[in-house]
């Protein structure tokens, strides 16, 4: 008698799997063992777990499987035109115009015309295209790629594993402190419908400190499939702040995942600006591995129509004296919806773990929802672990007392939901980013930066 | 010249304000006294136009100009301003954007220029330094972790930068002590003048010392019970509100 299960595949499963076995032979590194190893682990996971549904608790709110109807082919272009007019288009002017070391990535490819890394080498930062580094992986790369805080229930980062083709990787050295920030600009849409599969690997070692910036637009409008993942690797009092802004067409479904590991007395800032794409599912996953470090996991999210943004955080204290912050901003309009779910678990080992974690939305209609979980699990004595989640409307005594002094009703809404966002930007010690994401949310209300 | 002509208004469907008829000529500052519950802070915010409180009878002009047709911001950019009892705290909105904000909003409205950011600044620095506010207290986010008194200076700030031709101060003295009221009082007398207009509420004739009024009105259950010169504020001082419905014991 025959007991294997058939399993069930929808079209879109079917899809990447297809579409893994079609470019196998093409992805950079197929020729490099470790590599190939690599995607074809990921591979079997992906087949295992299948496309993410409503019924794993985690995806509860973001069912994969019955939003993705098919997958498109992976993105083939290259050496797209981009004038600076489309690049300042796609990322807003404040955000293209941000000084720092820009690497640009164009439908994953690494794009040297388009970037300005003058001086990034000098100051001692090894950075390469991934893609170009996979074909013969250097050491460092090995002991980072798929091993920062490797995850082996993600589909979505079994499946960038699987085929990544693009992305940026960048080591920074032992004691180097950059005192520009490195940008890493992602932009697609250029072409027909496709996916995209971008990685980006960052090693911090020991005493290094950095600002990386990602940003994520798009040049013209047609149905991209994207998934990023990025991992960093924070050594001991290594100090990084992570940065990343979403803006991407509205057709977009945004799948990025943040694989952070943190050794002794490290400090990692990581922070996301979420206004775009139809569907963006934003994962941030921190581990704790040595004592005494500390990271605070913040981020806004501005949604309107039926826009549907999802940020799922997992923080893990694995050893004592670890703090961790995560303050998050949630706008919603129209039928948009957004989802925050924080988990932070503490090991029996993580004494003197301090942990807080708040969520808090302002629904400006009645048919915006929002969705919080928080989810602690604590397997220590000696810890402070709190967690709040609020959602409400625009306080309309506030509202009133902006009107009496003579802001028209629709500036001082603005003005107050400005206010509201802006709280979770006090997190980003950069003044330039900050005002990059003041203006974010200005663009996004349709009024001048205050 | 502002007038008050039966005026009716309900705040949660209760009736508060009952027929209450009242005229403040142009360059003059009357005060509005009355015991607890008389609809003194109603008629504030009538005036001011808050939403939730509905006038379902008579009229409210100033200067000819139906007010009642006006949304608050309008009202504001038309010269009246309301200087809360209790001015709200918002975190998140810097001290100064605010004000810069409300006065180019009010500027724009009344179609003049919006002000530079080095004219402002001087605006600002100039009315501030007579108020007490330091260049610090603006940058804090709006009167968020202000003490009673720099909530009271601030209102009074917000009120010399918007020029207003009718000024409606709603127990400014309220929560100050001796020294922060004489600051408040000296910011508000110096903004008196013959085309400005001031309603001055109050519980207590205290404030009447600093700011001499022309004329006080004393409410009682929603409308002006009775009229007289600044020395009926004495005598109120003497025989508090009970004729007025309130308690007995003297303010």
């Amino acid at each position: 008698m025959d007991l294997s299960v058939q399993q069930f595949r929808s079209k879109a499963e079917q899809d990447y799997l297809d579409l893994y076995t079609k470019a196998e032979k093409a992805l950079p590194g197929a020729g490099n063992p470790f590599v190939a190893a690599l995607r074809a682990d990921a591979i079997k996971a992906y087949g295992r777990l299948g496309l993410p549904h409503r019924r794993i608790e985690a995806w509860k709110y973001t069912d994969l499987r019955a939003r993705i109807d098919e997958v498109h082919p992976l993105v083939t272009a290259l050496g797209i035109p981009v004038s600076d007019e489309a690049l300042e288009a796609a990322l807003g002017s404040a955000i293209a115009a941000f000084p720092a070391y820009r690497i640009v990535i164009v439908e994953g490819e690494l794009r040297v015309d388009l970037s300005d890394m003058s001086g990034l080498r000098e100051a001692g930062v090894e950075v390469s295209s991934l893609s170009h580094l996979l074909e013969m992986p250097p050491e460092w790369l090995k002991a980072a790629l798929g091993q920062v805080n490797p995850r082996e229930d993600d589909a979505v980062l079994a499946l960038n594993t699987a085929l990544m083709t693009g992305g940026v990787a960048l080591r920074l050295p032992e004691g180097l402190t950059l005192g520009k920030p490195i940008h890493l600009v992602h932009l697609d849409g250029t072409g027909e419908a496709a996916s995209t599969f971008t990685r980006n690997v960052i090693a911090a070692e020991a005493g290094a400190s950095a600002t990386v910036l990602e940003s994520y637009g798009s040049l013209g409008m047609t149905g991209l499939q994207r998934n990023a993942v990025t991992e960093i690797k924070i050594g001991d009092k290594a100090a990084i702040n992570h940065i990343k802004i979403q803006r991407e067409a509205p057709e977009t479904i945004h799948l990025n995942v943040w694989l952070a590991a943190l050794g002794a007395d490290a400090r990692y800032n990581g922070f996301q600006l979420s206004t775009g794409a139809a569907l963006a599912r934003n994962q941030v996953y921190v581990a704790f591995n040595g004592e005494g470090s500390s990271a605070d996991i913040s981020g806004a999210c501005l949604g309107r129509d039926r826009q549907h943004c999802d940020t799922t955080l997992v923080v893990e204290h694995r050893v004592p004296a670890c703090d961790s912050r995560e303050l998050f901003k949630v706008v919603l309009d129209d039928e948009a919806r957004g989802i925050f779910q924080g988990k932070v678990i503490v090991s029996p080992d993580a004494q003197k773990t301090d942990g807080k974690q708040m969520a808090q939305a302002l629904l400006l209609s009645e048919t915006a929802e929002f969705d919080s979980k928080p989810e602690l699990e604590i397997f220590a004595d000696d810890v402070v672990c709190g967690h709040g989640a609020t959602s409400g409307q625009i306080d309309e005594d506030l509202l009133f007392y902006l009107e009496s002094r003579g802001l028209p009703e629709p500036e001082a809404r603005a003005m107050l939901i400005q206010a509201f966002v802006g709280e979770a930007f006090e997190v980003v010690d950069d003044e330039a980013l900050r005002e990059a994401f003041n203006a974010a949310s200005a663009a996004w209300l349709g009024v001048e930066a205050g | 010249m502002l007038e008050i002509k039966n005026l009716h208004a309900n705040v949660d469907g209760r009736e508060i304000l009952k027929g209450l008829d009242l005229t403040l000529p142009t360059g003059e500052v009357h005060a509005i006294m009355g015991p607890n519950g008389s609809g003194k802070s109603t008629l504030a915010y009538v005036l001011a136009g808050k939403e939730d409180y509905e006038v379902t009878e008579g009229s409210i002009t100033w200067n000819g100009k139906d007010l009642l047709d006006l949304d608050p911001s309008a009202r504001a950019a038309t010269g009246v301003f309301l200087a809360f009892q209790y001015p709200m705290e918002i975190p998140g909105v810097a001290t100064m954007t605010f004000l810069r904000s409300a006065v180019n909003a009010v500027r724009k409205a009344r179609g003049e220029d919006e002000l530079s950011t080095p004219d402002f600044m001087r605006l600002v620095k100039e009315k501030a330094k007579g108020l007490k506010i330091d260049a610090e207290m603006l940058r804090r986010p709006l009167n968020v972790g202000f003490s009673g008194g720099e909530k009271k200076r601030n209102e009074i700030l917000q009120m010399a930068l918007l020029e207003p031709s009718l000024c409606v101060l709603d127990e400014t003295d309220s929560g100050l002590d001796i020294d922060a009221l004489r600051i408040v009082a000296d910011g508000v007398n110096a903004l008196r003048s013959k085309e400005r207009s001031m309603l001055v509420i109050t519980h207590y004739q205290r404030l009447l010392d600093y700011i001499v009024p022309d004329k006080v009105h004393v409410l009682s259950k929603g409308r002006v019970a009775r009229s007289g010169g600044p020395e009926l504020a004495l005598e109120l001082e003497k025989t508090g509100y009970a004729e007025f419905g309130g308690e007995a014991t003297a303010a």
